[in-house]
């Protein structure tokens, strides 16, 4: 198997949820960006396609949950360092989002995270060295 | 440093969902597991970390939606060829899965997926020489 995720995800204004992520600092590929859908670039091998309701809901015949409302899954980005989490999670509340939490500092790692414009929700952390015994909780890794 | 993703999924029963993804061919991480979760090796820099249902309520305080009635999120995964988008899709299938959708054949690109255990999406796709120009649909990307 190829060594690459797309994660998609439904949005209500597709242009607001670009200048969101622009905002972050994410850039777009245009080859799999149209109307109803931008793809956007985390690495070579990952990235989020930010997808119309209307278009998502062609893929699936289940009623697309409200994010806003429910929570089905989390994405969890690394970072470079304290100051990079910091500072993205900085940057989403400037354009917009939310921070459902405090930062938490577990020593070996820290953790920041926002609710984008949809309330999706994205984790930051930053690893300082893995910890040489896994932690009481599965926390460690999300 | 690479970028590294980490998708965090809830499942009923993390055993069953364990070895359901394990015969899948995908490997865990024991470092990331514990009796509340599981991390699954999609590279070396994408990970699908399968929690318990109570562990993952206490990563959120919104309630979870239920995958099986709603669907957020779909998540999508490249395969080598045609053979193994339809290998995977039937494994998954005779694993307790299920297939809500007919394989799509555009050509340049061939997809499938899945319902995992708990109702979420997972979709494969073979993509056999990447168009020059993004198709007036658009998911050549997307499941």
């Amino acid at each position: 198997m190829t060594q690459q995720i797309y994660v998609n995800l439904p949005v209500k204004d597709l242009e607001r949820s670009k200048a969101f992520f622009g905002a972050l600092g994410y850039s777009f590929n245009p080859q799999f960006s149209n109307q109803d859908g931008a793809c956007m670039v985390v690495s070579d091998s990952i990235y989020v396609m930010l997808l119309t309701e209307p278009f998502f809901q062609g893929f699936t015949k289940k009623p697309i949950a409200d994010a806003s409302k429910t929570t089905e899954v989390l994405l969890c980005l690394s970072c470079d360092s304290r100051a990079a989490v910091d500072a993205m999670a900085d940057k989403a509340r400037a354009a917009g989002g939310s921070w459902p939490n405090p930062p938490k500092d577990h020593g070996f790692m820290y953790q920041h995270g926002f609710e984008d414009l949809d309330g999706h929700m994205w984790e930051l952390v930053y690893m300082e060295g893995m910890p040489a015994q896994q932690p009481d909780t599965a926390d460690a890794a999300i | 440093m690479k970028k590294q993703l980490a998708v965090t999924i809830p499942v009923r029963d993390l055993a069953r969902s364990q070895a359901f993804f394990t015969a899948l061919g995908f490997s865990f991480n024991p470092q990331f597991s514990s009796e509340q979760g599981s991390g699954m090796n999609i590279s070396d820099d994408i990970f699908v970390m399968l929690v318990s249902e109570p562990f993952f309520g206490t990563l959120t305080k919104k309630p979870m939606a239920d995958p099986r009635t709603s669907t957020i999120a779909l998540l999508c995964l490249f395969c080598d060829s045609r053979e193994e988008v339809d290998a995977l899709a039937a494994r998954a299938l005779s694993l307790g899965a299920t297939l809500p959708e007919d394989p799509e054949d555009h050509g340049f690109m061939y997809q499938h997926g899945f319902e995992d255990l708990d109702g979420h999406m997972w979709a494969l796709t073979y993509v056999a020489d990447m168009p020059e120009r993004a198709p007036a649909p658009l998911d050549a990307a997307t499941a």
